[in-house]
């Protein structure tokens, strides 16, 4: 750590799908300089692990696996912009019929892994499909109940194959859906349809070398410590839209305290010029980040991030008349979670919609406009109009951290306001899930923050509104159950077009709102320091992460 | 003696195995189902019926137990067929997210808990061991007083405190040591030592003013016995009558709570290995509690049983070598 070495790495954070600095100036973020070939790049991480093997991977298309694994698709990154998704190993992000249950894909051509044998369609295929397999459960499985016949597959290793992907040569693969789909494309980003050789393989131990398609191979994983990326010399630059992979190492360290991560940053010297953090800056150091201009312009901040909202239980009395529900939404002090989050510029944004910004298909709109301390007197003036002109008592269930406590108070006292009696139950985080998940919520509101695991509309709406997502660990924590929104889901999650999905989904957003089963309180956003000789390094409005993958020395 | 051994190991077995017992109850006590954890995004009741099975929570309590037990002694396998998963004998438990056995789990990081453990454990007991005698041959002097005073601060402070302010003052204000990582013993012994200079002084720091303090008192309680008085009427020296009668007798609590001390750190320094970034069985069950790892809870809390047992066993013998009235 105190030796003075060529550090690179940006490896922690994500990597952003665009390519570097020469192209695109719409990144503005501060201190963009070129990006350099070469150097090592050094990545602080908090996380105790990392996980390689694409079957049991949940990252995100700008995470450190996809520096070492490509998928059929990616995503394509800006810094204020909705990602897009764009053909990454396929020639395009699907061929569609069959009434949006079939999607066929063709390799593009010379795409070899880091031991020079090509990409087969089959490898795709067999990477999908040992992604059932139990011993390997623990990833993605947004594929897993569309291909048909996956509800019933176990796997490759008993000697089956998935008939419903098909390979009739080696460049090409089809996949076919039990039901039209139009977010086949982001689905096909993920970990899982990496290509992954079909020879025998130890399946306890693919993840620690997995077989490197992406610009960088492992060089060596000492899990809990360090993972080092050296450059896959049959990554072919030519076909590879979003990644620069400019360093010509990346050095992944992890188990590291956030505070030291964050501190060393700070101090910016020798080695750590070359870093960057994957921790967030946590709150007690922000004075000290935002008081220092030179450290506060080595800042990168989401414009936009996860949802931070106040679940209604609708089901639990008073709360099921939705004008109780309506006043709600008219007393919540948004302005004062705000603070309790951080203030505007690192808590977020106040968000009145379900649908965040940097999702493709956002619409700004609001419901209930109100002052952003709340609108006291219409609150009231809903609750007398449902028979509670006297007040209510609610219980607020919240995990127990001390941010969120902050904010959970800030709302409790903020409904003081309107006549509304909030008693708090902070739980661990453990307890937490398991009582907002059950089947019979006990509680009247909670607390949560949502964010989509692939930039589509679905991930926003389908897992918290749908009538089949209440209960059995599942998030729709209101208990909401609306036959006409689970209409529209199923018809917008099916419809191929995304010009015409993303308006279905707005329309999803604004029907939901109406019944007002929630109350969207902050588009949290996140915040990363890099040291000073790194470049283009930001974090777009979704994912909130720095993204990994265009990161570099400044040259 | 070896009555008193064999009784002693007797002993052993049967606390281990309640702690076995105890332990294991985590996965029936705690609100989060360990095979959620490994079901996937978004997970259906099939899948998690399927993980289930593999990891063998679909049986009944007792026979859950029974099976981790049959595991420590003869190992276990999950699954069958060609994609079985191995844990070989002792199996502690099965990290299903991590992909490996506890054991080995727990084998990769022991390295770095005793490195931190047994290099501050040798600096605390011989600071504190020193000031201790110090403090009891110049009793009520401004030494004593100075050291009882700083022995008090050592002992107030919480560990996460006195580390974050050495990574702060050593780290960050004068550069003169690493503010956190581990480097292998084997890799490079200077660097292995040079990070470990400030784990080592902070937990020194806390555990040497205890010994500071009962030294002090067993030395000042034993040079006040009979037998003393004898040995320097009989004309023994000063230094003969010290270190020959008065320090065995005077160290003999010391030594028993040094074991103590040691074979509870040996089980996870958890504090000082998180803040300073060193992945030792302290951390690695303090991220396994946070991501609801339950195997590995349940086998890292065996181990550090284990080794509080065992640190237990060697100080009962270490009692029946010193003091032959305790094994007769």
């Amino acid at each position: 750590m105190r030796r003075t070495m060529l550090v690179g790495a940006v490896a922690a954070l994500i990597a952003v799908g665009t390519s570097g600095c020469h192209a695109n100036s719409t990144s503005a973020g501060p201190g963009q300089h070129k990006v350099k070939s070469g150097g090592e790049l050094d990545v602080l991480s908090p996380a105790p692990t990392i996980n390689l093997d694409p079957a049991k991977s949940q990252n995100l298309a700008t995470s450190t696996i996809h520096l070492v694994l490509r998928s059929l698709t990616t995503w394509q990154e800006s810094a204020t912009e909705a990602p897009k998704v764009v053909p990454d190993l396929a020639t395009d992000t699907g061929q569609v019929s069959d009434g949006g249950k079939r999607w066929t894909y063709t390799l593009k051509p010379g795409l070899k892994y880091a031991d020079g044998s090509p990409i087969l369609a089959a490898d795709i295929k067999y990477g999908v499909e040992r992604s059932f397999a139990a011993q390997l459960s623990g990833g993605l499985a947004y594929h897993k109940s569309l291909l048909v016949g996956g509800d019933k597959y176990s796997g490759p290793f008993d000697g089956k194959q998935l008939d419903s992907i098909q390979t009739p040569d080696d460049r090409t693969i089809v996949f076919q859906l039990n039901k039209s789909s139009g977010d086949w494309p982001w689905i096909a980003s993920m970990p899982a349809f990496a290509p992954v050789p079909q020879k025998d393989e130890n399946i306890q131990h693919y993840g620690d070398h997995p077989m490197a398609s992406g610009p960088y191979q492992v060089s060596s994983l000492k899990q809990g410590s360090t993972l080092v990326l050296s450059r896959n010399p049959h990554w072919d630059r030519s076909t590879d839209p979003v990644r620069t992979a400019q360093p010509d190492s990346i050095v992944y360290t992890m188990g590291l305290d956030p505070t030291v991560i964050n501190q060393r940053l700070i101090a910016d010297q020798g080695k750590d010029r070359n870093a960057v953090s994957s921790a967030n800056v946590p709150a007690a150091l922000l004075p000290k980040v935002q008081g220092n201009p030179s450290v506060a312009q080595r800042l990168a901040t989401s414009p936009s991030g996860a949802l931070s909202y106040l679940a209604i239980n609708v089901t639990h009395a008073p709360l099921n008349n939705v004008r109780v529900r309506q006043a709600l939404e008219y007393a919540v002090n948004k302005k004062a979670v705000q603070v309790a989050a951080g203030g505007a510029k690192i808590g977020g944004e106040l968000a009145s919609t379900l649908i965040t910004p940097g999702i493709p298909g956002y619409q700004s709109y609001n419901k209930y406009p109100a002052d952003p301390t709340g609108d006291v007197a219409k609150a009231k003036s809903l609750l007398g109009q449902a028979g509670h002109a006297s007040g209510v008592s609610l219980t607020l269930l919240t995990q127990n951290d001390s941010i969120n406590l902050a904010e959970a108070q800030a709302v409790q006292s903020g409904l003081t306001a309107a006549g509304i009696n909030v008693r708090l139950k902070p739980e661990d985080s453990d307890s937490f899930y398991a009582d907002t998940g059950a089947s019979k919520g006990n509680y009247d509101l909670a607390l949560l923050s949502w964010l989509p695991d692939y930039p589509s509309a679905t991930g926003n709406i389908a897992p918290l509104f749908d009538s089949s997502q209440i209960g059995n660990g599942n998030y729709n924590s209101s208990h909401y159950s609306n036959p006409a929104v689970d209409k529209l889901i199923a018809q917008a999650s099916a419809e191929t077009d995304p010009a015409k999905a993303q308006a279905l989904w707005a329309q999803a957003d604004q029907t939901i709102m109406a019944d007002a089963p929630v109350v969207p309180l902050l588009y949290a956003r996140n915040a990363f320091l890099r040291g000073s000789g790194v470049a283009n390094f930001f974090a777009p409005p979704y994912p909130p992460y720095a993204d990994l993958l265009v990161v570099g020395l400044a040259g | 003696m070896t009555g008193y051994l064999l009784r002693r190991l007797a002993g052993v077995l049967v606390v281990m195995l309640l702690v076995t017992a105890v332990a294991y109850l985590v996965f029936f006590l705690l609100p989060s189902d360990p095979a959620r954890l490994s079901c996937g995004k978004p997970c259906t009741p099939d899948r998690l019926a399927q993980v289930r099975a593999l990891l063998g929570y679909n049986h009944s309590v007792p026979v859950q137990y029974l099976q981790y037990l049959r595991g420590i002694v003869l190992g276990r396998d999950y699954g069958a067929g060609a994609a079985t998963l191995h844990c070989a004998a002792p199996c502690f438990g099965y990290s299903f997210p991590q992909g490996r056995p506890v054991t080995s789990l727990i084998a990769e990081r022991f390295p770095v808990t005793l490195s931190i453990a047994a290099g501050a454990a040798l600096l605390w007991l011989v600071s504190g061991v020193l000031a201790g005698l110090v403090c009891a041959l110049y009793r009520d002097s401004w030494l004593d007083r100075l050291l009882t005073v700083g022995a008090l601060g050592g002992v107030s402070a919480p560990t996460f405190l006195v580390g974050l302010m050495g990574i702060l003052v050593f780290g960050f204000r004068f550069n003169v040591l690493p503010v956190n990582g581990y480097i292998a013993l084997t890799d490079d012994p200077a660097q292995w030592a040079f990070h470990l200079i400030l784990p080592w002084c902070t937990l020194a720091f806390v555990f040497a003013a205890v010994y500071t303090r009962l030294t002090r008192t067993q030395v000042l309680e034993v040079l006040g016995e009979d037998y003393i008085a004898v040995a320097r009427a009989k004309g023994l020296s000063r230094r003969r009558v010290f270190v020959r009668h008065a320090l065995r007798a005077g160290l003999t609590p010391v030594l028993t709570l040094f074991a103590l001390d040691l074979g509870g750190l040996l089980g996870g320094a958890v504090i000082t290995e998180k803040v300073f970034g060193m992945q030792g069985l302290g951390a690695l069950l303090i991220d396994a509690v946070a991501s609801s790892d339950l195997p590995v809870v349940v086998g890292c809390t065996v181990f550090a049983g284990l080794l509080i047992v065992l640190a237990n066993l060697a100080v009962d013998l270490l009692h029946g070598y010193l003091d032959p009235r305790v094994t007769s």
